[in-house]
């Protein structure tokens, strides 16, 4: 099993690796975007804008599946951001992985790396620098917490009434259902995500053990993980618009 | 499977910053011009609806000034036989009413000249006669006084009868 890079500042535990490559899908992301729109032209639009059109198109549908394209317009770029980022997350483990082994305790920037604290002779600790953000828990429960908060403050905000019913229908008694249901959704939101990635990277570096045998497999997986990095993002995105909708608009022929 | 509450935190953290850097720098913009686009091929689109109803309103247009130039084409042409035929008809008539005149008024001529030859041959005729007649009567009356007496009767009572 691999370890994670945590150090201890200042009372915190930081987890390197979860840092860094936040910080790296951010910055694929943020260039790819603005690169899309370097240019952009009403008339001749080039070959970036038209793919980054595309991508727009595609979420505005996602929204446009849940709710009213009119209502579903600020949630727009929410999804175009969800998704764009849950998708390079989830294709920045494929590639490569970047594993420190340590047989003593090591630091980084002055602070000692906590799996290694204690490490004698013999002993080793294997050390994940680089991954897929979305293969670890932490990440996707963020995110999930995101959308979360998000829901629930929306349908709060903008549908109190029917937000409030919403939690004793049918009958008071199931209020604790209700609850308990409106808890369960980010939570399998982010098991969903960390699960299908963290299984693709481990699965990833037991093919790894193969050898030259396990060339094809690779290839094979790697393809297969792409597909199901760009479903899960789809999937995350499109659940949480589904969510939104649930909670926080309230569609007149719905009730 | 560790949850580290800090890593939910700053990934809750660097969405928001992702999301709030991608809507100022990124999206906004992006949104802006495919609005625009869309605006322009809905333009476009009408503008090439428009333009082909204005063509199909001018071939009609067209369609029926070409059948009203054949109409009056055709109405011109039918209108200039009739006239042509019509004084072609006129002129025949007015010529065969001259030549009727002209044979008329020849036959008329010629009738009188008839008459007049006519009357003059008679009138010399009649001198003639008278001539020869009085030469002979000068003869005959010179020779018989009597009969000379009765013939001047025989005149006396013709002339008589005549007047």
């Amino acid at each position: 099993m691999h370890e994670s890079p945590v150090i201890i500042l200042g009372g915190f535990h930081l987890d390197l690796s979860a840092i860094l490559m936040l910080l790296v899908s951010m910055l694929i992301v943020f260039v790819v975007c603005r690169l899309a729109v370097a240019n952009l032209s009403v008339e001749n639009p080039s070959k970036m804008q038209n793919f980054m059109e595309w991508v727009v198109e595609f979420v505005q549908g996602i929204v446009g599946s849940s709710m009213s394209s009119k209502k579903g317009k600020p949630f727009i770029s929410l999804g175009l951001t969800l998704i764009l980022f849950i998708f390079v997350s989830n294709l920045l483990g494929l590639p490569l992985g970047v594993i420190t082994e340590a047989h003593q305790q090591e630091t980084i920037f002055g602070q000692v790396i906590e799996a290694t604290r204690g490490l004698a002779g013999g002993e080793h600790a294997e050390i994940l620098w680089w991954k897929s953000p979305t293969a670890d828990v932490s990440v996707t429960a963020g995110l999930a917490l995101v959308v979360f908060v998000l829901m629930n403050y929306l349908g709060l905000k903008n549908n109190r009434k029917h937000y409030l019913k919403h939690f004793v229908e049918p009958f008071a008694v199931f209020l604790p259902l209700n609850i308990i249901e409106n808890l369960s959704k980010p939570i399998a939101l982010a098991l969903r995500l960390y699960a299908n990635i963290f299984a693709g990277e481990v699965l990833i570096s037991v093919i790894l053990k193969l050898g030259f045998i396990g060339i094809p497999f690779m290839g094979i997986w790697q393809a297969f993980s792409i597909f199901v990095g760009g479903l899960q993002a789809y999937i995350f995105t499109i659940l949480t618009m589904v969510y939104i909708s649930q909670y926080a608009i309230h569609e007149e022929e719905a009730h | 499977m560790k949850i580290l509450w800090e890593n939910i935190l700053i990934t809750m953290i660097a969405f928001v910053i992702l999301y709030w850097l991608l809507n100022k720098f990124a999206f906004s913009k992006l949104f802006a011009v495919m609005e625009q686009r869309r605006e322009l091929v809905l333009g476009q689109l009408n503008e090439a609806k428009q333009t082909r109803e204005q063509a199909t309103v001018y071939v009609e247009e067209q369609k029926d000034a070409l059948k009203q130039a054949r109409q009056d084409a055709f109405e011109i042409i039918e209108q200039s036989k009739q006239s042509s035929s019509k004084q072609a008809h006129d002129l025949l008539e007015q010529a065969k009413l001259d030549a009727l005149r002209m044979k008329n008024e020849a036959v008329r001529d010629i009738e009188s000249e008839r008459n007049k030859a006519v009357e003059a041959l008679r009138t010399e005729i009649g001198t003639f006669s008278v001539n020869i007649a009085s030469k002979l009567i000068e003869r005959e009356v010179e020779n018989n006084p009597a009969e000379q007496e009765k013939l001047v009767n025989q005149y006396l009572d013709e002339v008589g009868k005549k007047s």
